[in-house]
């Protein structure tokens, strides 16, 4: 899966999980938490994600991150190669 | 100066106690469970009280167990003593309003189900997240949980450990007496409030003797199995390691 296809799971996942937040708004070098996003709603939205990509991250390598970029980038690298 | 709980009982007969530790998020550390508890043994005292409203901060109603409770039951340090909640609110002699605008997870979630009435708020999210820490669900959560949401979308919370956001829980349908926009909760509280205090304190409170007997079975039978639960599974190795990880920053 390339880069773009996982950002767009991602963002389906934020837009489902964060009140009155619309898809361009987006930008993904902000951090969820600049849409509102409180802890609850990010562990949702990560954990979404991570179900539906079928990638498993632990959360200590999760907790560095800030944006929605870097996010996505951590799938990418953890992504499995066969799709 | 800034207690972690506030209390004020009106000449009505509406009493108000609102869970205000905001440094930390109104888990249930020793501290906290201490004055909660002293505050609702002291309302118990109060002859006055029809009712009583529990509220929590706007972000957060409770967040439930705290991290160095939860790691010395690992060790077998100490028991679980946060049952102590569910039984002294379902002890409550008036009903209880829980009014969650903030979100409540475990043990938070559960005062709401040893209450009589609940309101919640569309945005904000609700669970009992045990399972994702490890362990088995505790404070009555595996008999009365199904009294407030309904006994397959108690299966779903306790196994799948999610937290809705009220709004998914209206559309569900739950025994949830109100699911609203956050600013409406705590009228919506105050309201039902004044209308149980236009009634007479001595049959608001035999009715509540009433109405809680079964709760409270429930809570006994809950508490012998769940028990026994927690004694088997906080010593699972991995249990210690999920709390960790989940806790860590």
């Amino acid at each position: 899966m390339d880069k773009e296809q996982i950002y767009a799971v991602i963002k389906k996942h934020l837009l489902e999980n964060v009140e009155d937040l619309q898809e361009a708004d987006i930008d993904p070098q902000k951090s969820m938490k600049d849409y509102g996003a409180n802890s609850l709603d990010i562990i949702e939205v990560v954990s979404c994600a991570m179900r539906e990509l079928n990638i498993k991250i632990p959360r200590s390598e999760l907790a560095e991150i800030k944006t929605i970029d870097e996010l996505t980038n951590k799938f990418v690298a953890n992504s499995s190669v066969e799709s | 100066m800034n207690p972690r709980i506030s209390l004020t009982v009106r000449d009505d007969g509406v009493a108000h106690l609102r869970m205000q530790d905001k440094a930390n998020q109104n888990v249930f550390s020793d501290d906290f469970i201490r004055e909660l508890i002293e505050s609702l043994d002291w309302l118990a005292q109060n002859e006055q009280v029809k009712v009583l409203i529990l509220s929590g901060l706007p972000e957060v109603f409770s967040s439930g167990a705290d991290k160095q409770n939860l790691l010395d039951l690992c060790a077998g340090k100490i028991h679980v003593k946060d049952l102590l909640i569910s039984e002294r609110l379902l002890e409550m002699p008036f009903p209880v309003i829980a009014a969650m605008d903030g979100h409540a997870v475990g043990g938070g979630f559960i005062m709401a189900v040893c209450s009589d009435l609940v309101i919640a708020a569309s945005e904000s999210r609700y669970g009992v997240v045990f399972m994702s820490l490890g362990f088995t669900p505790g404070m009555g959560c595996t008999k009365l949980l199904a009294e407030l949401v309904g006994p397959y979308i108690a299966n779903e919370m306790m196994y799948t450990g999610k937290c809705f956001k009220g709004r998914e829980l209206a559309e569900k349908g739950t025994n949830i007496n109100y699911i609203l926009p956050k600013a409406e909760v705590m009228p919506q509280a105050e309201n039902i409030g004044l209308q149980i205090s236009e009634k007479n304190v001595k049959s608001i409170r035999l009715l509540k003797q009433a109405l809680s007997a079964s709760k409270k079975k429930l809570l006994i039978e809950a508490r012998v199995q769940e028990d026994t639960m927690h004694r088997i599974s906080f010593a699972f190795p991995e249990t210690k390691k999920m709390i960790e990880e989940s806790y860590g920053k």
